[in-house]
């Protein structure tokens, strides 16, 4: 009885070829969905290296004691940063200009920095005194080497606070620029 | 949603650059299905033609078809390849094991175009065996037997420039050894018939030329990773849509 049920092409039969049909379907076509997109993810994987073959973003710049009062323009062709003491302690400013990207330069008679390209002038507090530029210079992250005592500079590690417009230019309070990781009090 | 769609497919299909890419009605009818395929290349590569018996697989075995395949699969990984690869004589080696070692997927598409490239050269030989067994190479056909000789040359040619990108001692032999051979060439090589009578010597013959000195250096690497990636590909893609359209137009005469 049994066996005649599973000659005969009851419903269940039919179904069970249409379960198997399908199932086959979608493990093909599944198969192929996922190869074509693993190697698709596999591609764009590939387009993010994993080494990288350019100057280090945190590195080191030297004993505190090395830097005197003002801005030191020493690091500025090899790590492109400003490294600036006042009567407080240090900051890390990135010599790169706010309005297009060019490296500005440090006039010590002037006591300014001046961007070549379009005239934008900072401050040494990195504020904005004329030019087009829009926000005031990045300060980098800093912190001491506990083993050596060095400076270590996070270049990507950028503060950026909103800038007041006033009649002498784009300001930021200083005493809210001086704050850990940007500031070192040595 | 369905009658949104239908109403942009009504406006897109009546612009005139729609009609002048699909030069046929919607394929709704036995007429339009079959201009679908004829008037498509990528649908239709065979000859609008063809008899039965030339369609069977053992006929041809794709041996072409499997060519032009490793030559895209070669086209696609090459470029992947070329994202990491500098043809430096300083820097080609450790690009070549960073593929190898760090980069995602580098060592997956290196061997890709590796073992594609050989598979390409094996499979023309495959092709020109086949075609050589069937009679193909005969009248009216004698033209398309030329391009694939040119093609063949092309992929040697290919594949040996391929061979000293790498810049390890292999590739360094390898060509040093095949540049010898150039120099053997007849009445263009130093060392070949009539070339030392031309006044071909080694700052002056075929070699130079081709190394862009007298030995295989920086110059020789930049020379063939140029040929490599952009010259040979360009010259063997224009000989293959040559021998395409002339399988069209030859087309086949079936099993013997």
């Amino acid at each position: 009885m049994a066996g005649a049920e599973q000659k005969g092409e009851s419903p269940e039969d039919v179904s069970r070829r249409r379960f198997f049909t399908l199932m086959s379907l979608g493990v093909g076509w599944g198969g192929v969905v996922a190869t074509l997109g693993g190697i698709g993810a596999g591609a764009a994987r590939y387009m993010f290296p994993s080494v990288l073959y350019e100057p280090p973003t945190v590195f080191k710049i030297g004993l505190p004691s090395g830097y005197g009062m003002g801005v030191d323009t020493k690091l500025k062709k090899e790590r492109q940063v400003w490294v600036v003491r006042n009567e407080r302690g240090i900051y890390v400013l990135v010599a790169i200009c706010r309005h297009l990207g060019c490296t500005p330069n440090w006039f010590s008679d002037q006591k300014l920095f001046r961007c070549p390209c379009h005239g934008s002038i900072y401050d040494p507090h990195g504020n904005v005194v004329g030019g087009p530029a829009p926000r005031t210079l990045w300060r980098s992250a800093i912190s001491l080497d506990p083993v050596d005592g060095q400076i270590v500079v996070d270049f990507n590690l950028r503060q950026d606070p909103d800038p007041v417009g006033t009649p002498e230019g784009l300001m930021v309070e200083e005493a809210s620029r001086e704050v850990e990781p940007y500031f070192l009090k040595v | 949603m369905w009658e949104l769609f239908q109403r942009i497919r009504s406006v897109v299909n009546k612009t005139q650059a729609f009609k002048s890419i699909f030069r046929h009605g919607f394929p709704n009818n036995d007429g339009n299905r079959a201009l679908v395929m004829f008037s498509n290349i990528i649908l239709h590569l065979h000859p609008v033609r063809v008899r039965r018996g030339a369609l069977k697989i053992k006929f041809t075995w794709c041996l072409g078809g499997l060519t032009f395949f490793f030559f895209i699969l070669l086209a696609i990984t090459g470029v992947f390849l070329m994202f990491y690869y500098v043809p430096d004589t300083n820097r080609a080696y450790g690009n070549i094991k960073d593929l190898g070692t760090v980069i995602f997927f580098g060592d997956l598409f290196r061997s890709l175009h590796r073992w594609s490239a050989h598979s390409m050269v094996l499979f023309v030989w495959l092709h020109m065996t086949r075609v050589f067994f069937t009679g193909s190479y005969k009248p009216p056909r004698e033209f398309n037997w030329v391009v694939g000789v040119i093609l063949l040359s092309t992929t040697l040619v290919l594949s040996w420039t391929g061979y000293l990108l790498p810049w390890d001692q292999l590739a360094l032999w390898a060509v040093t050894v095949g540049s010898k051979m150039a120099e053997a060439s007849p009445l263009i090589g130093k060392a070949g018939p009539f070339g030392a009578e031309l006044g071909m010597n080694a700052n002056n013959d075929i070699t130079f030329a081709l190394l862009g000195g007298t030995v295989v250096g920086q110059s020789a690497l930049l020379r063939f990773y140029v040929l490599h990636c952009l010259a040979l590909p360009l010259v063997t893609a224009l000989f293959i849509a040559i021998h395409f359209w002339r399988i069209r137009k030859d087309g086949f005469s079936g099993p013997l």
